[in-house]
Formats: C-alpha cells, sequence, structure tokens
C-alpha cells in the first residue's frame, strides 16, 4: 500500500514538472496610461467655432483588463440660415478597457481590444436666435441658456501600436447609446459633450490618441503551450471483396 | 546564424520577450502597422462625413389640421369648394375656392396668442377664431426650429354654414393627426 502511495506521488511530480517545463514564463508589466485625444485640436485648427478636448487616464489590472476614467470638454457652436446654436460642457466616462489579443502574440506594446463606458455629460445650451416663417410672416425668436445633463453606455474598439519607448498612438471608433436626457422635450441640444447628436439616440464617432505609459509593476505571464499536431495518416484503398 | 533565427532574434529585440512562437510575433505586428497607415484616410472620410450639409426634408410648420364632416351624415366629406384666408389677408388666400379639400391646414401666428380665419364653405361664409400658447420646439439640426402651439378648449366660430366644432387634439405640431372636426 505504502509503496503505492509513493509511486503515485512520483507520478504526480514528475507530470506536473513536465507541465511546468512545458510553459513559457514572460513578465508583463502593468502600466498606468495617460492620454490625449487629437482630432478635436486638429479640427479646431480648421473650423474654430468647434472645440473639444479630451483626456484620460488607465491603470492596468492585469495583462487583459485596465480601469479607465476620461474627461473632456466641448465648446461648441452651430449656425445656419434660420438659427444660431451654442453649447459647453464637460463630460466624463468610466470603465474598463479589455484586451482581446494575447500577450504572447501581441507583446505590452500592442494592444487591440475594446472598451466599455460608462458617460455622463453636463452642460449648457441655448438658442440666441432663430428665425420661423410662416403664412403669417417672419417671427424671430431665442431659447434662453439652460443647463442639462446626459448619461450614456460606450463600446469603444480600438487599437494602440508603441512608436517610442513607452509612448503609443492609436485609434478608437466608438458606439454610444443615450440612457437619459434631462433636457426639456421641445428644446433638447442639438449636441451632447461627449456624445454627439442630441436628436438621436445613437451616435458613432472616431479618436485619434497620444498615449503616455508609465510601468508601475510586472507580473508573470504562462504562456500556455500550442497543442502538438496529430499526423493524419494517408487512407488506405478499400479492399474489393468479391 | 540561419534566416529564420535572426527574424527570430530581431523579433525578440524588438520586443524584449525570448518565447517561441516569435516568427508569428513578427507577422502579426506588420499586419497592424498597415492597419494604422489606414488610420488618415478613416479620418478623412470622417471629417467628410460629417461636414457634408445634410438639407431639412421635414415638415417645420405646425398647422391646425382642419377636417369638414357633413352635420347631417356625419361623416367625413370634403366641401365642393373651400376658400380660406387669415383676418385682415383678403389678398393672401391659404385655398381659393379649393375643390374637395381635406383636411384643410391652417398656421397659426406665433407672433400673438390668437388669430381667426374666414372660411367659405360652398359659397357660405363663416369665421373661425383660435386662442392659443406657442412654445419652441426643436425639429432637428437640419431644419431647425419651429413654434408648437396648445389651442384652448374653447373656439370662436360663426354658424352661417358651420353647425359645429369639435376639438380633438389641442397640441398643434408637425405630426399628421387630426386636430379639429367642422361639421357643416
Amino acid at each position: 500500500m505504502k509503496r503505492t502511495f509513493v509511486y503515485i506521488i512520483s507520478l504526480f511530480l514528475i507530470s506536473a514538472a513536465g507541465l511546468v517545463k512545458a510553459q513559457d514564463t514572460i513578465l508583463f508589466p502593468l502600466k498606468i496610461k495617460a492620454g490625449i485625444e487629437l482630432s478635436g485640436p486638429v479640427i479646431y485648427f480648421t473650423n474654430k467655432s468647434n472645440l473639444s478636448a479630451e483626456g484620460y487616464l488607465s491603470v492596468d489590472i492585469n495583462e487583459k483588463t485596465a480601469l479607465v476614467l476620461a474627461a473632456g470638454y466641448l465648446d461648441y457652436k452651430y449656425s445656419q440660415y434660420n438659427y444660431n446654436y451654442l453649447n459647453k460642457g464637460i463630460f466624463l466616462r468610466v470603465g474598463t478597457d479589455i484586451n482581446l489579443r494575447k500577450p504572447e502574440v501581441f507583446s505590452d506594446k500592442y494592444w487591440a481590444g475594446i472598451g466599455i463606458r460608462y458617460g455622463l455629460s453636463i452642460f449648457s445650451s441655448e438658442t440666441p436666435s432663430f428665425k420661423e416663417e410662416n403664412y403669417w410672416g417672419t417671427i424671430y425668436s431665442s431659447v434662453s441658456p439652460s443647463t442639462s445633463s446626459a448619461h450614456f453606455l460606450e463600446v469603444t474598439p480600438g487599437l494602440r501600436t508603441e512608436i517610442f519607448k513607452n509612448f503609443s498612438i492609436g485609434w478608437s471608433v466608438s458606439l454610444r447609446l443615450l440612457l437619459y436626457n434631462s433636457s426639456e422635450k421641445n428644446t433638447r441640444p442639438i449636441y451632447i459633450p461627449g456624445f454627439g447628436r442630441g436628436d438621436k439616440s445613437l451616435s458613432t464617432g472616431i479618436g485619434y490618441f497620444m498615449v503616455w505609459s508609465i510601468p508601475y509593476k510586472k507580473i508573470k505571464y504562462f504562456v500556455k503551450p500550442e497543442a502538438p499536431e496529430i499526423p493524419v495518416e494517408p487512407a488506405t484503398p478499400a479492399i474489393k471483396t468479391q | 546564424m540561419e534566416p529564420a533565427d535572426r527574424l527570430k532574434h530581431k523579433c525578440s529585440e524588438n520586443d524584449g520577450y525570448n518565447i517561441s512562437g516569435a516568427t508569428k510575433l513578427c507577422v502579426t505586428v506588420s499586419s497592424l502597422q498597415k492597419l494604422f497607415l489606414l488610420i488618415p484616410l478613416f479620418l478623412l472620410l470622417y471629417l467628410f462625413s460629417s461636414c457634408t450639409p445634410v438639407s431639412c426634408i421635414e415638415e417645420t410648420t405646425a398647422f391646425v389640421k382642419v377636417s369638414f364632416y357633413k352635420s347631417v351624415t356625419r361623416k367625413l366629406t370634403a366641401p365642393d369648394s373651400l376658400t380660406i384666408f387669415g383676418t385682415g389677408m383678403e389678398t393672401n388666400k391659404l385655398y381659393d375656392k379649393g375643390f374637395r379639400v381635406q383636411p384643410a391646414l391652417l398656421p397659426l401666428n406665433s407672433a400673438t396668442n390668437n388669430c381667426g380665419y374666414i372660411i367659405i364653405i360652398n359659397g357660405i361664409t363663416d369665421t373661425l377664431a383660435f386662442t392659443y400658447s406657442s412654445y419652441p420646439h426643436l425639429i432637428s439640426k437640419e431644419c431647425g426650429y419651429s413654434f408648437y402651439h396648445t389651442i384652448d378648449t374653447t373656439l370662436t366660430f360663426s354658424r352661417n354654414d358651420i353647425d359645429s366644432i369639435k376639438i380633438m387634439k389641442r397640441n398643434i405640431t408637425t405630426i399628421n393627426e387630426e386636430n379639429i372636426r367642422i361639421y357643416y
């Protein structure tokens, strides 16, 4: 009995050693990242009426997940033949970034994944002038400033790549769903900071980011070995029976 | 050094890892860099799509939608001749001897809280006056604002050809729904 027990334990230890040997270990650096969105300031140089600025901080929890806090500011002006519109506000996004690629394939210098965020926007909007024309003539009026808030969800898949040490660029597309808008129904905002068009419940966007990373900790990541390929033997010709 | 080893070595240096499958890593990163080259194209497409002006295709005037009914049969019946113009707007007629108009669309004056119409049904003249409150409403980014109205529960009208008037919806909006019924 004792001999059998020793044999089983030895067998277990040998197989465990074999498993460990089959795995590669990499040290994966966890990072604190600070990023700024570039397309907003670039657009501002071509169109001075709209200023959008956004930045974010993220902290890696492990090789797959990071916690993200983003904040931004929007100064939006819109004008057309029958009205002028102003909107100014701030927005916050909190959520997580999920790395969809394995570290042994992409390393820590490349990121391809999806972000999920909850967004809050607080803004003030007004229509300094608008014009209505009908049978009775032309009427000029305005909508006085009012402060509102909006809540939304965002899904944002994207890519990042390191171009210098600890310095990355990347882009992401965003799909946003408006959950709640406190504005009055008749004078809802034309644009919601951080969300997009206020007269739609879905909005899309694209962001181009510059990111500075600070490694703060290294964790061990075990690379699972690939399963060996089983050779397929050529099929034997069927034997004909008479 | 063999070519395969050189590739493996280069990739390992680049990424700081000494793992099996380094060749695979190089191929994957190259594809990723190609994706990054496409970014300016995406950005330009997005900018162009967001800057293209879109014209207003929605109804922007909130009309009082008036349907005509025969008072005897209580059935929807358009008059053979209908003339409508605002009080003091004789030279600017909304309908001028219109044949079987159904419904008639009457805009309200947003600058005041009341306005009146002269309605001539089959040659017989009546008057109809509305009292209401108005408020601005955003139609859309492309169309801008319009005034919506809420009409009072009582309407003032003459009874030459008009028998009675029934208010169906007090809110006067751009939605296509019947607001009042005129029985004649």
